[in-house]
């Protein structure tokens, strides 16, 4: 996939999260996002500034135009970003030389690809909740929202993701 | 000289991220609530035609709800009317001018979020309809929220819905009175505090604002209490019933105290 239908599919998937933030209310335990999903987009091979940069873009973008409160998804942005590279070579290639870009189900295989997209939406959700939440709902509330948010994150991540590989 | 670029790459790579995080968490605390909306006023104008919109759409297939709850309200409204008439007609025989101590401004919802820890509505009333930032926002079910900013046609509405707002009760019988705020987690699910133990409650109960702010006008019903719970041995935490329904908000009334000014000018001499 090249550089240019990357940014356009991205743009769609970006699209489709304001809709999703404004338009579909699962109520007050489950939040569907697809910023961690945004983020293992972002090509490999940029540097950890382009790719923190690129995060807090998008998070602060969000913020925004969904009228949520800004910072909140620019702060979990850049958490989940961080560690992102780190976690494709622990969790699906530690090969230094591979030369994967933007890695799909169908190419790093789809039990790893699903182990990289979870880790990554765990930390983005383990760092919205908590900012969204602590100190003034109970453990709980928290609890819940943060692993039904997550499960439903990464099931939905992974839907957009399948059609994806299997493109020629 | 390679690894001493790739330390120096790292440790700016540390670096843009704790200016990144630190950026984003001061947004946070800021709240930037009217910030965000002054900064964002064009794209505000085309979301706010958008919504309008797709409000429109929304409230065709309300109608019949909206039309029953009106005629309810027109009904109790015209009974008031009478009682005031009569009012206005002895108060006129003494040649007392009486000015009302709130003003009313109906105003239609163009955008409500009623699935946020923070939610918000926009109203299609802004500066050039009177409409200041600080006013109240009630429906005769209910406090619906604070105006934020607004803009010359909209104003940006925090919605009783956020963990942030309070709005000060009292009970029917008793006028014991106590903060209320929302749970965060039912649209419908509101909790009043401090309510002092030997005030008797019973599930049913009509909680009603207070009208000790200079926002909101007294007696307006908020909620029915659920059930009671003793906190610490001192206090009594009353679980409140929503009365308004904040998922099928369409018309609401902007409230202006015409006396806010003189009652903050006296708080303030007094402190």
């Amino acid at each position: 996939m090249n550089r240019l239908s990357n940014i356009f599919y991205c743009t769609l998937v970006f699209l489709l999260q304001l809709v999703l933030t404004d338009y579909v209310h699962l109520g007050p335990y489950v939040f569907l996002c697809l910023v961690p999903y945004l983020l293992i987009n972002i090509p490999l091979s940029r540097s950890p500034h382009v790719v923190m940069l690129t995060a807090f873009a998008i998070g602060l973008g969000l913020d925004v135009l969904s009228d949520g409160v800004p910072g909140l998804n620019a702060f979990a942005a850049v958490l989940a970003a961080a560690p992102c590279k780190f976690l494709y070579r622990r969790l699906v290639n530690s090969d230094r030389q591979d030369k994967t870009e933007i890695p799909l189900p169908g190419e790093v295989g789809f039990l790893k690809y699903a182990k990289y997209l979870s880790a990554v939406t765990l930390v983005y959700m383990a760092a919205y909740v908590a900012l969204d939440c602590i100190s003034f709902r109970p453990v709980s509330f928290i609890l819940i929202k943060f692993a039904a948010s997550a499960a439903a994150s990464i099931a939905l991540a992974l839907l957009l993701a399948i059609p994806r590989s299997n493109r020629p | 000289m390679r690894s001493r670029y790739g330390l120096l790459s790292s440790l700016t790579a540390v670096v843009l991220f704790i200016l990144l995080e630190t950026c984003a968490i001061l947004l946070v605390a800021r709240g930037g609530v009217v910030q965000r909306f002054k900064v964002m006023g064009a794209v505000r104008s085309v979301e706010s035609w958008f919504w309008e919109r797709t409000g429109r759409i929304r409230y065709y297939f309300n109608f019949r709800t909206e039309n029953d709850r009106l005629t309810a309200e027109n009904l109790q409204l015209r009974q008031q009317l009478s009682r005031f008439a009569a009012v206005q007609r002895a108060l006129d025989s003494m040649e007392v001018v009486v000015e009302p101590e709130f003003t009313y401004f109906g105003a239609t919802v163009v955008r409500n979020s009623v699935d946020r820890q923070h939610n918000f509505l926009v109203l299609d009333r802004g500066s050039d309809d009177g409409v200041e930032a600080g006013m109240g926002v009630v429906t005769s079910r209910g406090v619906v929220g604070i105006v934020s900013a607004v803009s010359r046609h909209y104003s940006y509405v925090i919605s009783l819905l956020n963990t942030e707002q309070s709005v000060s009760a009292k009970l029917a019988g008793s006028g014991a009175f106590g903060p209320m705020t929302w749970t965060g987690v039912s649209p419908k699910g509101a909790v009043l505090r401090e309510i002092p133990v030997h005030i008797q409650t019973a599930p049913g109960d009509t909680v009603y604002s207070s009208g000790f702010s200079t926002i909101y006008p007294p007696d307006i019903p908020l909620g029915t209490i659920e059930k009671s719970t003793i906190r610490q041995g001192s206090s009594q935490e009353l679980t409140v019933s929503l009365l308004e329904d904040f998922r099928s908000l369409h018309n609401v009334y902007i409230v202006k105290n015409n006396r806010r000014q003189e009652l903050e000018e006296l708080y303030e001499q007094a402190q």
